[in-house]
């Protein structure tokens, strides 16, 4: 089990040897459940960290922002980011460097293993206590959450609160790391697609009625866009104005610009962004399931990527965010690939 | 009396191969549907999953996208690419529950203006029975 007096002590280290300059991290929130990513600059400041199984963010997407932050700056601080990974926010750092967006010095992994649990899904664990507030959330043994609510502790067991990628996870201890905390451990797993494969049996006329009503749903927030650790693009098939203006751009130039989709929130638009949101991370998604979680109309957007990444696996053996020496998924070929479909 | 359905057929031939097996039917007076609109691409694998989308989006009742056989294309890899592309695309198509006839691809030469028309005359024998393409055509 992760303790978290060895995680204050290692962030405290390489703050105070000044290796990185500053820690991304979990810390306490006004609500007290669900933590804050938390910005350590000082060694002081460590206190604040905490790690709980409600620590459920990919604090990958940080990394996005601090290189747009350096990229303006004249001197940039050259010194690597601390970061705290999961397993799986590992694999999206995997494919980061894979895809050459981000170098290794770039950043300080502190690596946590979830061990043989993972995190909460916040929906699931706030129905399971009904209404009761609880104030900290904490592990246990193995199988267990102990939850301290206003009425006293009580034992949750994990599988009933789990996220459903956490029940799915293929890396529950970071793959690459500087430090690591807690024990690598490989836990047991039947099925990495059980919950996809439930939808697959449905038929034709059910997965497009299912679709159909889920997507139908979609505000275009976009917020699954703005928190995928993968889309980083600077500009977006999604966005109105799909190319750079400049003075020079004239208005004929921007009218003339082909619009592949509507902004409007309506069905056969939310689609095309969906699918296409879905292609683009293709053999990149590595199931963090925050596009899921930000969701405000919860749709299930997990599924699309979990498909392809289950269609990856099946047509081309290919896997995201395990080796970051690999060719990519859509940039790459084999001369055995399946061509059964092709007429 | 009640119309015919007829869909439209949108295709994406390569420049290299399929166009010019396209071209080889119409100057050899091949008979075949007239359902099909080609779009001419210059490589099988420059088609985006975004076309392909954007042509179901505004109104397509099918989509082919047509290259050159493996080991044939002019850009030496380009197919080769467009297969691993197509096959997501096709899956993830058919997973939301677009129906499979809908989306094909095909391998035609320069040569094959023959079979060109045998695909277009199956393809568009599938989709008549399938009625309009409703699902994913744009409802603004």
């Amino acid at each position: 089990m992760v303790n978290l007096e060895d995680l204050k002590k290692e962030a405290k280290a390489v703050l105070e040897e000044g290796k990185v300059k500053y820690i991304i991290g979990y810390e306490k929130s006004a609500n007290g459940l669900m933590p804050v990513p938390g910005f350590i600059k000082s060694p002081e400041e460590v206190e604040k960290l905490i790690w709980t199984p409600a620590c459920v963010y990919n604090l990958t997407k940080f990394l996005v922002d601090e290189k747009r932050r350096k990229s303006r700056e004249k001197k940039p601080d050259e010194r690597p980011v601390g970061l705290v990974v999961k397993g799986c926010d590992s694999r999206a750092l995997i494919v980061l460097l894979q895809e050459k967006f981000i170098n290794r010095d770039d950043v300080f992994i502190i690596g946590v293993s979830c061990e043989e649990t993972g995190v909460i899904d916040e929906k699931k664990f706030l129905k399971k206590l009904k209404g009761k507030k609880a104030e900290k959330i904490e592990f246990d043994e193995k199988d267990n959450f102990m939850v301290t609510t206003q009425e006293g502790k009580v034992k949750v067991a994990a599988s009933e609160v789990l996220a459903e990628r956490c029940l799915e996870c293929k890396a529950n201890s970071p793959l690459i790391y500087d430090v690591i905390l807690g024990e690598k451990v490989k836990r047991s797993m039947d099925n990495p697609f059980q919950s996809l494969e439930k939808l697959e049996s449905l038929s034709e006329e059910e997965r497009w009625k299912f679709w159909k009503e889920q997507l139908s749903k979609c505000i275009r927030c976009y917020a699954c866009r703005s928190v995928c650790p993968m889309c980083y693009c600077d500009e977006c098939v999604a966005d109105t104005i799909n190319f750079a203006v400049t003075a020079d751009t004239t208005a004929e130039e921007k009218a003339q610009k082909i619009k592949w989709l509507e902004k409007s929130p309506v069905k056969s638009e939310n689609f095309v962004y969906h699918l296409v949101r879905a292609i683009h991370l293709a053999g990149r998604c590595i199931d963090c399931g925050e596009c899921e979680r930000v969701c405000p109309l919860d749709i299930p957007i997990r599924f699309l990527n979990k498909k392809l990444e289950k269609d990856a696996k099946e047509l081309f053996d290919y896997e995201a965010g395990f080796d970051p020496e690999q060719a990519s998924l859509v940039s790459s070929f084999k001369d055995e690939d399946p061509e059964d479909f092709i007429r | 009396m009640a119309e015919v359905f007829e869909p439209k057929i949108v295709a994406f031939l390569c420049k290299w191969c399929s166009s010019a097996g396209s071209d080889l039917a119409g100057v050899s007076r091949m008979e075949y549907p007239p359902n099909v609109v080609p779009i001419q691409v210059m490589c099988s694998g420059s088609v985006s999953p975004l076309y392909i989308l954007s042509a179901f989006n505004k109104g397509a009742d099918g989509v082919l996208v047509s290259g050159c056989h493996p080991g044939d294309c002019h850009y030496i890899k380009g197919n080769f690419y467009a297969r691993r592309r197509i096959a997501l695309v096709k899956r993830l198509l058919e997973f939301i529950g677009l129906e499979p006839q809908r989306f094909q691809m095909s391998w035609v030469s320069a040569a094959e203006g023959t079979k060109y028309t045998q695909i277009i005359k199956d393809f568009v024998q599938e989709l008549k029975p399938l009625g309009p393409q409703t699902k994913l055509r744009r409802d603004l």
